[in-house]
């Protein structure tokens, strides 16, 4: 049976040679709330831009409700809402005018924009702030108001790409929330966010992109299983010992000595060691650590997490990154003249 | 046109050049009234087109640098994906920017007034000099908008802006008569279409033909269907490469 979301053999190169989507293969379901994860320039927002009909593939296939996005974008976007990384807001304007006017950009007329208006205000919160102009919102409603312009106009899809960064924890569980409901109600969702404890709750699926690939891709559940393993992060006191790399050393330590050890990763403090039973091994290591005079600042154990599953798949931990104060005004909107 | 009016200082301070223009230039330059023949025709009257035309010509080029700042802002992005028609997106932006210049040349008409410069060709004469501003204004902001899409940054289109404004102002009858400048400058000055598009303002406001130094000759039709030619010509040329701009950032 097809999906809401279906797409095959992806690719997309731009004009300067960049491959930023290799042939990439996937399928969303109707209703479901799917993950798209993946480091910085994996080829997530390239690919949410050819779903959402702003971006031309290059070849493969993919349909959003059965439209081709190339030969059905019109329909697609009468169907889709779409959030981009930036806040777009007009400050200007009232939140209750930011509503009506994309309401007005979706095609809707008069009266039933006025009461859809009214339900989203509710919705997001912003039913007491709707006639302020948004200029004098936070960040957080911002992002709200943002949000519900996505929805004016009753989407069966919803594309957000990072629709939480940067924003306080508050805000961030706020929208999670609104997300949540809207799923509920039946809305698909298609997401990309950097914040995995929340896709591990609300996901049903995800697939993880690396440099324009998708490297894994199932229900969360079955990815950390797949794992198989505790991890245990290591750091050490020192980055080097003895003249020679503190991480090789240790390296040569785990393989000589653990059996149990499935895998070893490096991470920004020290080591990732995953085996089976993490929690037994803690002494040993510490003792094998001691004799061969490797000094452990911490030490930790804990069951696989996405985290963990997206380490292993991309080498990296994802991140949330620093906010600039430079990426705050491109997230927190900007004025418009 | 809600933005204009939440945005007073904007609107303040877009003005603010032209008005101190029209008041500067015409103090400033008030000796050149002897030129123009004695009596006939004030520097105030002669300098008002010139200060409209400034004015359309400064304008025109904030549209450039409003699209650089749609498509950074992601605001672009987000009507691209709605079903709106893409076209009425780009026209959406030049006619809210003729909007801005016509209410800015109204604003200039009336402070002229106020300074003794009376239609010659009364409200018809005002009512075509506004459509020549809007027309000339359009067909500027084709290249503004074609600057800001092809180099989408907002500082290239405000460096080539101020050093194309200025000669081509300056070196036009905007502000002085073409026998007040050297010969090479004259030259310049008759296929400047600064010159054209300028003198097609003069002619109502003033009922002049200030080059052959007569007045009283009501609208002076030569003068101004040359002046459309030569716009709808730039024109055609500006916004057609805006169109082609445009259709590549979409797709």
């Amino acid at each position: 049976m097809p999906g809401i979301i279906d797409v095959s053999q992806l690719v997309k190169t731009y004009g300067d040679g960049t491959k930023a989507v290799k042939g990439i293969t996937f399928s969303v379901n109707e209703g479901e709330f799917f993950g798209f994860l993946g480091p910085n320039g994996a080829g997530k927002s390239t690919t949410i831009k050819i779903l959402t009909t702003l971006l031309q593939k290059t070849s493969g296939f993919a349909s959003v409700a059965g439209l081709n996005v190339d030969s059905d974008a019109a329909k697609i976007r009468k169907i889709i809402g779409v959030q981009n990384q930036d806040t777009v807001v007009d400050e200007d304007l009232t939140g209750r005018e930011n509503l009506v006017l994309q309401g007005q950009l979706q095609q809707m007329h008069g009266p039933a924009i006025k009461e859809r208006v009214d339900d989203l205000l509710k919705i997001v919160d912003l039913v007491d702030a709707a006639d302020k102009r948004a200029g004098f919102y936070s960040g957080g409603m911002k992002k709200r108001l943002d949000l519900a312009t996505t929805l004016v106009h009753n989407p069966k899809i919803l594309f957000l790409d990072e629709p939480t960064t940067g924003l306080d924890p508050q805000s961030r569980a706020a929208i999670w929330a609104y997300l949540k409901r809207l799923n509920e109600q039946g809305i698909t969702i298609f997401i990309t966010t950097q914040y995995l404890e929340e896709v591990d709750r609300l996901c049903r699926r995800l697939a993880i992109v690396d440099l324009g690939e998708i490297v894994a891709q199932g229900t969360p559940g079955d990815l950390k299983q797949e794992i198989g393993a505790d991890s245990i992060s290591l750091g050490f006191e020192n980055s080097s010992l003895n003249g020679g790399d503190v991480r090789t050393k240790a390296r040569q330590v785990l393989e000589k000595k653990f059996d149990g050890v499935s895998n070893i990763v490096d991470s920004d403090i020290g080591l990732t060691v995953y085996a089976k039973n993490g929690s037994y091994m803690v002494p040993e290591l510490v003792r094998a650590f001691d004799e061969a005079q490797i000094r452990l600042s911490t030490i930790g154990v804990s069951s696989p997490t996405l985290d963990d599953v997206f380490l292993k798949h991309t080498g990296k931990r994802i991140r949330v990154e620093e906010v600039s104060s430079a990426n705050m005004r491109g997230m927190f909107g900007r004025r418009r003249r | 046109m809600k933005k204009l009016v939440r945005n007073p200082i904007l609107v303040f301070f877009s003005l603010f050049q032209p008005i101190i223009f029209l008041l500067l230039f015409t103090q400033l330059f008030s000796g050149l009234g002897r030129f123009l023949g004695a009596g006939i025709l004030s520097y105030t009257a002669f300098a008002t087109a010139g200060i409209v035309l400034q004015n359309a010509f400064s304008s025109a080029f904030q549209s450039g640098t409003a699209v650089v700042d749609d498509i950074k802002s992601g605001f672009l992005s987000k009507m691209l994906a709605t079903p709106v028609n893409r076209s009425a997106i780009l026209f959406g932006r030049l006619l809210s920017d003729v909007f801005r210049v016509v209410v800015q040349t109204v604003i200039i008409l009336v402070l002229a007034y106020a300074l003794g410069v009376y239609p010659a060709t009364g409200a018809i004469g005002y009512l075509l000099v506004i459509f020549t501003v809007a027309f000339f204004g359009l067909a500027w902001s084709g290249i503004s908008l074609a600057l800001g899409l092809k180099t989408k940054s907002a500082e290239t289109v405000f460096g080539i802006a101020g050093a194309v404004t200025f000669p081509l102002l300056f070196m036009s009858t905007a502000l002085v008569t073409a026998d007040f400048m050297p010969p090479w400058m004259q030259d310049v000055s008759t296929y400047n279409p600064v010159s054209i598009a300028v003198n097609a303002i003069r002619n109502p406001i003033t009922g002049c033909n200030v080059a052959q130094r007569v007045c009283n000759i009501g609208f002076d039709w030569n003068t101004i269907l040359q002046a459309y030619g030569v716009i709808a010509a730039i024109g055609l040329v500006t916004l057609g490469a805006t169109l082609y701009l445009f259709r590549k950032v979409v797709s």
